[in-house]
């Protein structure tokens, strides 16, 4: 990697984690517990889109420790489920955008489907409790909604750079 | 947003929709557990009062339409009777050490 690169990732991550910071500030109407917006999953699809996986894999696995020793503490269970979200929505972005031909939008809402899919996996694993699960439908459905949102970001960020 | 954007929001909205409705089938059966110990199976379609004996001394549960809920415990912040009727969440009363299931399945097998 020459220096160019390292400092282009470093700035991104920084952003990344400035984001997933803003989002632990602003609250989201309806009030259930668990939903976010996923604002630092812009910064992960916009490296998706104009550089490779493996960047993507760096900022994403450093942006939750990152994030992991500013706010909630390392290996803790908000951790892995943070670490499973981010590592499981990158994996499942990067298939569907190799497999189908989905537009930026859509491969966001799949990262942010994917994302609660993984949490909810690794809680039922970790809680041992399959209950959890009754949560899931909630969950997909504002996964969507933000999905679209961030996948409308993204492309407008794209856009704007190419311009 | 092109036409298979479209497509995925539409199959993926089926999807979450059928398996909500899944998730919400309504139950016929009851199963209240005492420290995992299955200790009674109640019918949801008879409406009746039962009585069962918690940690803390008896917990009354109320059948009525298909529902049920806890009427009465002995707890400090009586979660369980907060949480009202319901038909397919489990009520877990840690204080009684009580956990009433719609589904038979035993509370400590990991999954």
């Amino acid at each position: 990697m020459d220096v160019k690169k390292i400092s282009k990732i470093s700035m991104l991550l920084s952003i990344s984690v400035v984001l997933s910071l803003i989002e632990s500030i602003i609250p989201i109407v309806g009030i259930i517990p668990g939903i976010k917006l996923g604002l630092a999953n812009i910064v992960v699809l916009y490296i998706l889109y104009t550089m490779t996986l493996k960047d993507a894999l760096y900022v994403s696995i450093l942006r939750v420790i990152l994030v992991g020793i500013l706010r909630t503490g390392l290996f803790n269970i908000t951790f892995l489920f943070s670490l499973s979200g981010a590592l499981f929505s990158l994996i499942f972005m990067f298939l569907f955008k190799k497999i189908t031909k989905l537009s930026i939008v859509g491969i966001s809402i799949i990262g942010s489907i994917f994302h609660s899919i993984g949490q909810i996996i690794v809680a039922i694993i970790l809680l041992s409790n399959i209950n959890i699960i009754y949560y899931l439908p909630v969950l997909l459905f504002s996964s969507i909604i933000t999905g679209i949102v961030i996948g409308l970001c993204t492309n407008n960020l794209i856009k704007l750079k190419n311009n | 947003m092109n036409k298979s954007d479209f497509i995925l929001i539409l199959i993926l909205s089926t999807v979450i929709f059928i398996f909500y409705l899944f998730l919400n089938d309504k139950k016929s059966y009851a199963y209240v557990y005492y420290e995992n110990n299955l200790i009674k199976k109640i019918d949801l379609k008879k409406d009746d009062i039962y009585k069962v004996n918690g940690y803390n001394g008896e917990v009354i549960i109320e059948v009525k339409d298909n529902k049920l809920r806890v009427k009465k415990e002995n707890s400090s912040l009586h979660l369980c009777s907060k949480q009202g009727f319901v038909n397919n969440i489990p009520i877990v009363c840690l204080p009684n050490k009580i956990v009433i299931d719609f589904n038979n399945n035993e509370y400590d097998v990991v999954v």
